[in-house]
Order: structure tokens, then sequence, then C-alpha cells
């Protein structure tokens, strides 16, 4: 969600955070310097909302800098030149070796503005330089149409993304230096008449580490650069004593590597902590190869570079990326309904998918719960917002939302209560949500929303939206009004809840990917769960969403008139549940209140039979079957167990009472369980038959095993 | 979605009134049971439970006023309940012989009248 808020702001800081680590784990991959970089601008471009993004180069190459990647400024390839000098902003921003902010390019008086930006209409920019002041690589810039477009938190942002470029560039460009210097002293070495002297030499000045050893591995030549670097002697570093400056918790991998790599005669390589002259331990990486007269190895020739800094920033961002993680997902795991519940008469499929910033745990939220009076609340909610922040008041929000529903009658009087909620202290927490009641018997539903998009409703006639009930957000204001919207929903067609991470995206307006989410919809078939992975395939085409998407899809059954179909848990609080559908069902059966009470009982008692007889706690169900043919009811339940007669002082007498209610009781025994079917014609009452009062006696006692 | 039940007790005279709203199957009726048992002083001379907006009782339910009628005439008070003519239950209550340990009245008042 886009609302400027403090609460918008956090979110887009942590957005953008998530944003740097992730161009890190990418740099981290190997990713390629021109890939990273073009990656980069898109990302800046995106979080900033900046319509120019540019990355240049300043090389040494004529009188002009190189653009290296750019977005709404293309590299051109006729002339990808900046100009040079401190009279551009590019120039200036490297002289200043931080960042600049432009707030109106007119008004500029530091440097002269480019003109292809001018040209371009844009008011505002802000630059950063990349790499070192003292080894500075270049200049990433953004630029937007509107006046003061740029806050120094986004000055941050970008010198962020600037400094995980710098450290790719500058861990691309040590490699590059190694292995040109290695294959210079390879080509030296090669030479059998470079004399040692002159390889020596060539190795002293070299800018990195090189060292060679014998053909029994021993260490026989180290060069200036070494020695600087660890402060030691050529002595204590020949032979095999080198070793000693080794950190203690590398020595036994380095050593190890090494001489596996000596027997093999094969390249080496590693990358380990060693003592600096200061006694600090740096990392390095090590490299060797063999060297062959012939078949015969020679001896080896080996170079080091420092990489202290692109070690340190790897350990960061991988115990950053897993902490971030790990609290994303849990805290996922507890907000969300692990599993949807199973709900007689509603198929339920639900699908969210995080955003392609992996660290971005969002706001959004649905649940599904029956209702005492056997509705089903359906709900989707997205706080605005990301991170620990946004999550914990969704989970108070969604803990908030299955108290009240239970207690309130209505979606708006629910959502009126959960504004309050939020409205409290000051929080400054802002949410939208989707609450729908579904009847099932009716197909009536009653929906009210507090700044969400509406639900969409896919029938054989095709798709429309759930218009009307709209209200704020969570959160604005207290008191807001939220308002009930009635429609009715035919069985069999499927509604679609979901959070604006699936029709929000920057670059297109909102009415357009409604459009295409009806679109879509409209010709999505087959299993609930099919429609929703088509929806979401069709809508996101395939990619990973820049937030979060929460998709909830509802089915009401077709129900055959004049019949209802149950399966339960085998658990006493099932029979709540059981009565209130019985009872629906023989309402509109046409069956008095006499005849609703009676016959709900029947079928209660009949259930705690087979709730009883279940093989012992678990996920062990039942069934119910409801019927009415004219005006007789018959009403089956099937449960998995053998029929027994009930325990204690109860034994007996819910038998007696299903028979002396019911026209007629038949128990039928099977083998994978027992089915007790019931029958009850309506407008005759059904005359009591002596005996009752004895609740052992009866025809039933009989059946029983 | 669960079963309830209101249970609100009020002294008239020697008798203790226990009005029961809602609903009583297996899932609360030890609970009812519990409620009403320790309820009753022992210098009560009836417990009157008044059924009147009760919309749901089964066989638990009944074998709770059997048993609560046993409790009571050892103690040599009254069990009378409260079941309006057009209620539902009364049918049931009638069948399963509740009212002749239980006598059912049609009205609170004339069940304070007593038997």
């Amino acid at each position: 969600m886009e609302l400027r808020s403090s609460d918008g702001e956090l979110h887009i800081r942590l957005r953008q955070q998530a944003a740097v680590a992730q161009l890190g784990r990418r740099a981290l991959a190997g990713a390629d310097i021109d890939a990273l970089m073009q990656e980069a601008v898109q990302m800046v471009a995106t979080e900033l909302g900046a319509p120019f993004v540019s990355l240049v180069e300043c090389s040494e190459v004529g009188d002009a800098y190189v653009q290296r990647a750019g977005a709404g400024l293309p590299v051109r390839d006729d002339e990808p030149f900046v100009p040079r000098g401190t009279e551009g902003q590019t120039g200036f921003t490297l002289q200043a070796g931080e960042s600049v902010i432009v707030a109106d390019l007119e008004e500029e008086q530091r440097f002269r503005p480019s003109r292809r930006l001018s040209a371009l209409g844009a008011r505002s920019s802000v630059s950063v330089p990349i790499g070192s002041r003292e080894r500075p690589f270049g200049v990433l810039g953004a630029s937007s149409l509107r006046a003061a477009g740029f806050s120094p938190d986004d000055a941050n942002f970008l010198q962020g993304v600037a400094h995980t470029l710098g450290a790719a560039i500058e861990r691309a460009r040590s490699e590059t230096d190694l292995l040109e210097e290695q294959r210079r002293l390879e080509e030296a070495l090669g030479h059998a008449s470079e004399s040692e002297a002159r390889f020596r030499e060539l190795a002293d000045s070299a800018p990195v580490l090189i060292w060679t050893a014998d053909a029994d591995g021993m260490v026989d030549f180290i060069n200036r650069g070494w020695l600087e670097f660890t402060g030691r002697t050529l002595e204590e570093e020949t032979g095999d004593t080198w070793a000693l400056g080794v950190h203690s918790d590398d020595a036994e991998a380095v050593g190890t590597s090494w001489w596996r790599a000596f027997r093999r005669q094969v390249p080496w390589e590693h990358e380990y902590r060693l003592r600096r002259s200061d006694g600090e331990y740096r990392w390095i990486v090590d490299r060797g190869v063999p060297r062959f007269a012939g078949e015969t190895l020679v001896g080896w020739v080996g170079s080091a570079t420092d990489i202290h800094e692109r070690k340190e920033m790897e350990e960061k961002l991988t115990v950053a990326a897993a902490r971030d993680h790990e609290v994303a997902e849990t805290l996922q795991r507890s907000l969300l309904p692990e599993k949807l519940p199973r709900i007689d008469g509603v198929q339920l499929q639900a699908r969210y998918l995080p955003a392609a910033q992996g660290t971005k745990i969002g706001g959004d939220w649905y649940d599904v719960m029956e209702l005492d009076d056997g509705r089903v609340a359906v709900v989707v909610g997205d706080v605005v917002g990301h991170g620990l922040r946004a999550a914990t008041v969704m989970g108070q929000l969604r803990n908030a939302f299955r108290a009240y529903a239970l207690v309130e009658t209505s979606p708006a009087s629910t959502l009126a209560r959960l504004n309050r909620l939020l409205s409290k202290d000051d929080r400054d927490v802002m949410a939208t949500a989707l609450y729908l009641i579904f009847d099932r018997d009716t197909g009536v539903v009653v929906f009210s929303s507090a700044g969400h998009p509406p639900a969409l409703v896919v029938t054989r006639e095709g798709p429309h939206f759930l218009e009307g009930g709209r209200s704020v957000p969570l959160g604005i204001a207290d008191p807001s009004t939220y308002r009930d919207e009635t429609a009715v929903i035919e069985s069999g067609s499927t509604v679609l809840l979901y959070t604006d991470g699936l029709v929000e995206r920057r670059d297109t307006p909102l009415e357009s990917r409604l459009a295409q989410l009806a679109t879509v919809a409209g010709v999505a078939d087959g299993e609930l769960g099919d429609v929703c992975d088509q929806v979401l395939q069709g809508v996101l085409g395939g990619l990973r969403p820049s937030d979060d998407v929460a998709l909830l899809a509802v089915r009401p059954e077709p129900v055959a008139p004049g019949t209802l179909t149950m399966c339960l848990p085998a658990d006493p609080s099932a029979l709540a549940a059981l009565r209130r559908r019985i009872g629906h069902f023989l309402k509109a059966a046409g069956a008095s209140e006499q005849e609703r009470f009676e016959i709900t009982l029947t079928a209660s008692e009949a259930a705690m039979n087979a709730i009883e007889h279940a093989y012992g706690p678990g996920d062990a169900e039942f069934e119910l079957e409801a019927g009415v043919v004219g005006t007789l009811v018959t009403i089956t339940i099937h449960d998995k167990g053998r029929w027994r007669e009930r325990r204690g002082s109860e034994r007996g007498r819910g038998l007696s009472i299903i028979e002396a209610m019911m026209d007629e009781v038949e128990v039928t025994p099977g083998p994978r369980g027992t089915s007790v079917r019931m029958r009850r014609r309506l407008g005759s009452a059904s005359q009591p038959t002596a005996g009752l009062a004895s609740p052992d006696a009866g025809s039933l006692g009989a059946e029983r095993a | 979605m669960s079963t309830s039940a209101d249970l609100t007790l009020e002294h008239d005279g020697d008798a203790l009134v226990a009005r029961l709203r809602g609903e009583v199957d297996m899932t609360n009726a030890s609970f009812i049971r519990e409620e009403l048992t320790s309820s009753v002083p022992n210098d009560a001379s009836a417990l009157v439970i008044d059924l009147s907006d009760t919309l749901y009782v089964d066989s638990a339910a009944i074998e709770v006023l059997f048993e609560l009628s046993r409790r009571l005439g050892r103690r040599r008070q009254d069990l009378r309940l409260v079941v309006p003519a057009a209620s539902p239950l009364r049918r049931l209550l009638t069948l399963t012989d509740v009212g002749a340990v239980a006598p059912m009245h049609e009205s609170l008042a004339e069940a304070l009248e007593g038997p």
C-alpha cells in the first residue's frame, strides 16, 4: 500500500533496507558486475520512484565519463559518455566524496546540471559516489520530475546501494588484478631465459603478495609486498614455517587443502586469516599453481590478496540475512492459519506469496471461521508497512478479529471495533480489511470493506466485483463509519479475496490491474486450488510480486435442493454446528418449531453415539446426510466405529429418545462402520410409544452388539 | 461454534430460581449440574429451574435433571421446572418422565406457588 504517513515512511525504509540486502546477496552470489549494475539502477528507480537513474564510471576514457547502466536513461551505444570535470554533477559528487542532493536543478549554483536531464524534464536529483575516496569508481544518481523529490533518507538509501556496488566492484577488480598478475608471473617463469633476478624484480614491484615454492612444497621465495604485510623476515617466511602467521582457527584447513593440492599437483586456492605486521588478522585469498618442466613438477608460484573488507561484508550480510529470514518465517507462520478450517458446504483455498525481496514480511493476513449462527466468516486484511511492527500489529488484529467476529453480528460492526482498537493510544497504525459473512443456506453474503480492494465473484455468467460497503482503512480516524452491503452468491460461484500486492503496481493503474484480474479469473477453471494458481500465474505472469500477495478463494458447493450432507469430526464440539445446519435445513423443508427441535435432537443423539464410538481421539469423522422427499425427512448418520451402547447412567436414554421421536429407525452395522437411518413424516406428530420410561427397553436394545 | 448456555440465579422467598437460557448438551451439562448443585443452600425449600428461554436440551441434560432431583430429594427439597405450554421441550420432558420427578409449571409464578 502506498499511504504516506510515518508508518508509510517506515514501510518504505524497511523495504529499501531489504532491497539493499538483496543486492548484497546477489553480489555475493557472484553476479556479473554489469548485470549487478543494471539491477541496482532498476531497484533504485523502483524504490525511489525515480524516472531517471544512471550509473557512471569515471575511468580514464578520453575526456569523458562512461555511463555503465541506466533506468529511464538508456546507455547510448553511440555516445555513452558524460562530460568530465567538476562542473557537472558527476564530477562534483566525486570531488565531494559524499551524497549530493539537489532540491531544484534550475536553482543549482554549485555545478552545471546535465542538459540531457533538463531536457527530459528533471527537476531535482540526488547522487552519491561509488567506491572509496582513495579509489573512486563512479557515481550513482537519480532524478525526479518534481522539485525537492529526494530526502536525506533517500540519499542514505542510495549510498547503501553504492557501497554494496563498490564492494562488488572492488572484489571484481582485485580478482582481475590477481589474475593479471599471475598471468604475468607465469609468463615470466615460463621463459627459461628469464633470470631469477628478473623474476624477483617483477614480483617485488607487484601490488599483490607473491610466493614461490620448490618441488617439495617448501616456500623458497616471498616478495617484498608479503614481507611488508607480515612484518617478518625472508628466513621466517620460507621453508614450511610460513603457516605460523595463519590464524589458529584456519591453520589446519589451510594445511590440509594445500598439501592435498600439492600431492595432486593441481592449482590451489584458499581464503584464510593471516597475521599482519600490526597484529591484526586479515582475510586473504591465496592461490598457487604448479609449474612443470615437461611432465616433471619443478615448483609452485602463488599470489595472495587482501579481501578483508569483502569478507566482513559477506559475514554481515550472511548474519543479517539469516536473522531477517528467521524472524520473517516465524512471524509468517504465526500469523497465517496453518491450515484453513474444513467447513461443510464451502470449498476454501488460500495462497500466500511473499514478496520478491525475501525478507520483506508483510502485514497480509486472512482467516476463515464458522460463526455460532452457522454462517461463515471470511476476512482478508493488510497492515500498512512491512517488518516486525506490521507483522506484530497484524497478529493483534487477527486475534482481535477472531474475538470480535464471535460477538458482533455484522461485518461493519466488527470493523468498527477493530478500528477503535487500532485508533487507540495514537498507535499510528493503518490497515485495510475486507470482511464477508456468508450464509451457506441462503447464499446471502454480507460484507464491509475498510479501504480494501473489492472481492471478485466469478459466476457462470462471468466475473464481477462485489461493489459497495466501502469505507476508510482501519486506524485513520475514530469514529469511522463502516457500512454493510448485501449480495447473493450462487452456489458453484467462486469468490476471490486478495491483498493489493496482487493488483497494485507502480507502472500500471489500479483499474487496469483489476480488469486484468477479472479477465484472468473469468477464464480460470477446474478445482479451486487450480483456479488460485491460474489467477496468480495470469496476473503476476510467473514473476515474484514486488509486494506480498494473499489470495483466498471461497466456493459454495452446489447443494441439491432438499439434501444436506456434512462430514464432522468425531468430537462433542461438532454437535452445535450439526444442530445449526440441521435446524436450517428443516426450516427450509417446512418443519414446525416442535419438529425442528425433535428431529435435531434425534440427529444429535445419534451423533453422540457416533462420537463415543470413534476409535479414540484424533481425526476420526462421521457423516450425516439429511434429505426430504415431500414431507418425509430422512436422516442418516454413518460412523466409522462399531455400534456399542453408551456407557454410564445415560445408557440407552438417547436411543429411547430417538425411537420415540422418529417414525422409523434402522441400524445397519457394517465392517467399516455403522449407519443409523431415521425417518419422520412432517405434519403428523410422531406419537410417543409406551415404555420409554424404562431406558433399557425398546427394540433397539436387541440390535446393539 | 460452540454450545452456550447462560445461567442466572436469584432467591425468591425460600426458593432458589435458576434461569437457564440457551442450549444444554453433553458439552456443558456437567458444568450446569455443578453450578446448580453448589448453589442451592441447605435451607432452601426448592430449586425452580426456569426453562422458558432454553432452546435445546438433550439426553445429557435430562440426566442432570434426574440427578438433581435425587440429590434434592435426599435433602427434602423440591425440584420444579418452568416449561411454557408452547415450549418444544415439553414433550421431551414428558416422554422421558422428567415430569414425574420434577413437576412442570407453565409460568414462574405458578412454580413458586408450590406443588
